[in-house]
């Protein structure tokens, strides 16, 4: 691992998450959307792009998303109110950043995409090298049905915003 | 359409300086070696790819940021954004290298010593939900309206009550970034802002840093990350070459 020289610092507070490029989730938006790029020489269509659109869902008006905001806002009545503040907070956020309590979409999606490893998996790549092969099987249906290459990411962000 | 595929193309990862290029030692896509294709003062690392290359997932992503990773370590290098496939050496140096030569030279001698440091922050859904009911009178009063009484009696105002905190969401995301953005631009080169992609995420910028300054930079991140704790967790995601900072701009 060379690391040595593109960490020299190592932050002491603990309160930042960290990763380099090896975490390949949170590298994806950059390497699929950003970069030199011709456009007509883009030739390939993403295995699971469908899953990487979610990563892009804000608030959307449905009831569904409704009715979940109203039960996390009455489960915090559940939860004793003096802890707010105090470090215990802190342990019921995990390194992705989101919070255990709920599944964040993008806990969802990097679930979808990559099974439920972590990052810190991603780093032994012979493990996750089957289940790839395991997954691709289920999603070959879908990768054929989306061979529309680069415009996952475009829609991506007209969708986002 | 109709011509024949060949039966192998030039994936490209990124461009570099054709001078003391030596392609990173380690694999490309398929574990294809890595090659380089020069023009002039620039050079495009490649690697071959079947001619119908086409669909892609988790390996081949990695090995994209993996040869790019392995590049920025000796030198400078501009990514590409994966998936560039040209169909041979010629077209490479024909419709990438020549046409935009003078664009790639100025753009390696800009990002020559620099890296691109990813942040982001996802607000804690616990403590951004009570500031929301402490700042909103109309949730706050209707959370309390609903207070244990049977859902099925409360079904419509459960929902108005989600639509109410939805929009309170929408007002709040983004507020905190230009605070963050700010105390971290003085230590970047240049920065991008990009697009909250969370329902809860309260920033996602990229900067463009000095490698010489990343101390500074990082420990101003740590310093943010401690003061928002418990607040807006952070993500630093670094060093990466300079995805969101490099572009072809028109060829000649």
């Amino acid at each position: 691992m060379a690391t040595a020289m593109q960490q020299p610092y190592r932050g002491g507070s603990g309160y930042v998450a960290r990763s380099s490029s090896s975490g390949l989730y949170d590298v994806l938006e950059l390497i699929l959307d950003k970069g030199l790029v011709i456009d007509v020489f883009v030739r390939v269509s993403l295995i699971g792009i469908e899953i990487l659109t979610i990563d892009a869902r804000i608030v959307i008006a449905s009831v569904d998303t409704y009715l979940r905001f109203a039960e996390a806002v009455n489960r915090l009545d559940l939860m004793s109110t003096e802890t707010q503040g105090l470090p215990e907070l802190m342990e019921g956020i995990t390194e992705g950043g989101a919070s255990k309590k709920t599944q964040g979409v993008l806990q969802g999606a990097k679930e979808a995409l990559f099974g439920d490893e972590d990052e810190e998996d991603e780093e032994k790549e012979e493990e996750p090298a089957t289940k790839r092969q395991r997954s691709s099987s289920t999603t070959a249906k879908r990768r054929r049905a989306s061979s529309s290459s680069s415009s996952g990411s475009s829609q991506r962000r007209s969708k986002g915003s | 359409m109709t011509v024949a595929q060949p039966e192998t193309a030039k994936y490209v990862y990124g461009v570099v300086r054709s001078e003391g290029a030596s392609p990173p030692k380690g694999a490309g896509i398929d574990d294809e070696p890595i090659g380089v294709v020069a023009h002039g003062s620039v050079a495009a690392l490649t690697s071959d790819v079947p001619g119908d290359f086409l669909e892609a997932g988790r390996q081949e992503l990695l090995a994209h940021t993996r040869v790019l990773e392995e590049a920025m370590e000796s030198s400078v290098v501009l990514p590409m954004r994966f998936g560039v496939v040209m169909p041979d050496e010629e077209t490479v140096h024909d419709r990438l290298l020549a046409p935009f030569a003078e664009a790639l030279e100025e753009q390696l001698q800009e990002m020559d010593g620099k890296v691109e440091v990813t942040i982001k922050g996802i607000h804690d859904e616990e403590s951004i939900l009570r500031e929301v009911i402490s700042e909103n009178r109309e949730i706050a009063e209707l959370k309390e309206a609903i207070q244990g009484k049977p859902e099925a009696a409360t079904y419509y105002e459960r929902i108005r009550l989600g639509e109410l905190i939805a929009a309170a969401l929408d007002d709040k995301r983004g507020a905190a970034a230009p605070g963050i953005i700010d105390r971290l631009a003085p230590f970047a080169v240049d920065v991008r802002v990009g697009e909250p992609v969370h329902e809860r995420m309260a920033v996602n910028a990229s900067f463009l840093v000095e490698r010489a300054r990343l101390g500074e930079f990082d420990r101003v991140v740590d310093q943010i990350g401690a003061e928002l704790a418990g607040r807006i967790q952070l993500k630093y995601t670094g060093p990466l070459p300079p995805h969101s900072f490099v572009e072809l701009g028109a060829g000649v």
